[in-house]
């Protein structure tokens, strides 16, 4: 008995361990294809070379630097297109009528792809911070105004017709039923924006080509100089890490009869 | 009735998108806005019908669509295989959660100068771009949907004594895919954005490439004429999604 619990114990540990495995043998295989040159490419450096340049870039403070400041100007316009998307998304939510009328608008101009709106987006906000900002509030909008209108129509109608037998006012009922029942849907569009406005932003950068992480990736590409480039994008790839989680203690903390699901 | 009742749904919409041009067009004429920047509605169609006539649309058109199926098909397919080996198997869930994990969150897009240099630039390196960005919504989705596969399928699969094959087949496809239909949805819009930022970058052909170019050569009706050719091409993959799905999951209507 005592020797079966091990061996499944054991077992459970080696499973455990072979994700890890995997990840770690990719990583001594791109470590020694390009050390021995297995890959017919100048432009293949090993692993350490792009942790070396990954830790250069940290220590000088201009990575960082570049990374801060995309991440600044990404969250500012995440804010401004998360708040206009909840906004009017209680407002369509609870009017129908609104809704029909606009939501025509909102199905031609939500399929065009993000990257094709920046260059004429150029001619208007130039290429820096304020073409930033639009592009990032622009993409984020769509997903938390679509949820904000479904997490308000799949709210509780009982709740809803409560609120008025007991003569709450609009805005109380605003605040205390609707949002509130909204809440979990709001959050799920929330996500989806974030993954969405950290790509956008970097899209914007690249093709924009001024300023930012994104411009930094292309050059280094032009320069061939791919292990700061690397380093870039796994500096991007914490950073889209780190968010994730961010939003999930924010909902979390913010919904605490939800975590359950 | 019925068609009355059509007509007020569709009706309002309709208003507003006219009366959104129409505003355009005024502000347009009246100076408002300066034509060289924002050209009249008129003007952008105008020039459309003069690009569609000329027939200069199909070529980056297919291109671009092609670019896209190809990688969106390959990336849907692994999704799905790779999420039923997850979903189904717990030593299978292990071996890959972690890398998954790891890759997952890089911002794809900012993989693609990485990639050009390291396999050049060209067709290849644009479908493998396009595979790696649809393929995470596609495969988290599928995982999900396996793995919340109600018991009672599995066991009764069992009872009949269904070989492996037949159990994916007949009851765990089927019964995610409903999950899987969110993520192919949500790849279908990255996989369209990643041909068109890769052609932006790649600076050679297709719909993304033209628009950055007219931009910068500074053919603005051009550029808004190829902007509405691929708004079209947006919503007309998005309808076509909705008609598939429709067909193949009709008892989710019904939800």
């Amino acid at each position: 008995m005592h020797g079966t619990t091990t061996s499944i114990g054991l077992r459970r540990l080696l499973q455990g361990m072979s994700g890890i495995a995997l990840v770690l043998a990719l990583l001594a295989l791109w470590e020694a294809s390009a050390r021995l040159g297995w890959v017919e490419s100048r432009n293949w450096p090993p692993f350490t070379q792009v942790l070396l340049a990954l830790w250069d870039g940290l220590r000088s403070g201009e990575l960082l630097r570049l990374v801060a400041s995309t991440v600044g100007f990404m969250l500012v316009g995440y804010a401004a297109g998360s708040a206009a998307g909840i906004a009017l998304g209680l407002l369509l939510g609870l009017s129908p009528l609104a809704q029909r009328f606009a939501s025509p608008l909102v199905e031609t101009l939500r399929p065009i792809p993000i990257a094709a709106v920046v260059p004429p987006l150029i001619l208007f906000l130039g290429v820096g911070d304020a073409l930033k900002i639009f592009t990032v509030a622009f993409s984020t909008f769509f997903p938390v105004l679509l949820n904000t209108i479904a997490g308000v129509r799949d709210g509780s109608e009982v709740l809803r017709q409560t609120a008025r037998t007991l003569r709450l006012s609009r805005a109380a009922t605003l605040r205390k039923i609707v949002l509130p029942g909204a809440l979990p849907a709001i959050f799920a569009g929330l996500r989806t924006s974030l993954g969405i406005a950290l790509v956008v932003v970097i899209v914007a950068e690249m093709v924009a080509g001024a300023s930012g992480v994104g411009h930094f990736i292309v050059q280094s590409q032009y320069a061939m100089q791919p292990a700061p480039m690397y380093a870039a994008v796994a500096c991007l790839s914490l950073v889209g890490y780190a968010l994730n989680r961010l939003v999930l203690v924010l909902e979390r903390s913010a919904l605490p009869w939800h975590g359950a699901s | 009735m019925s068609r009355r009742t059509a007509m007020a749904r569709w009706l309002p919409g309709a208003a507003s998108v006219l009366l959104v041009l129409a505003a355009w067009e005024a502000a347009v004429r009246a100076g408002a806005v300066n034509p060289a920047l924002l050209p009249a509605p008129s003007v952008v169609l105008s020039t459309l019908g003069g690009v569609l006539r000329a027939g200069e649309v199909f070529g980056p058109l297919r291109q671009t669509l092609q670019l896209m199926a190809a990688g969106y098909a390959i990336a849907c397919v692994l999704g799905i295989a790779l999420g039923i080996v997850m979903g189904r198997s717990e030593a299978g869930y292990r071996l890959f959660e972690p890398l998954v994990e790891l890759v997952r969150p890089i911002p794809k897009p900012a993989l693609i100068p990485p990639l050009f240099l390291f396999l050049g630039i060209g067709v290849k390196t644009m479908l493998f771009i396009v595979v790696l960005a649809a393929f995470f919504p596609v495969l988290i989705n599928t995982v999900q949907g396996v793995r919340g596969i109600d018991p009672v399928l599995l066991n009764t699969a069992r009872t009949f004594r269904l070989g492996r094959a037949a159990v994916v087949f007949k009851v765990v496809l089927p019964a995610a895919l409903p999950m899987i239909a969110i993520g192919m949805r949500v790849s279908l819009a990255i996989a369209l954005t990643l041909v068109i930022v890769a052609e932006m970058l790649a600076g050679e052909n297709g719909v993304g490439f033209l628009i950055l170019d007219m931009q910068r050569a500074f053919r603005i009706q051009h550029m808004y004429a190829w902007l509405v050719v691929l708004a079209a091409v947006g919503v007309a993959l998005n309808a076509a999604f909705e008609w598939v799905e429709r067909r193949l999951l009709p008892w989710r209507g019904r939800q």
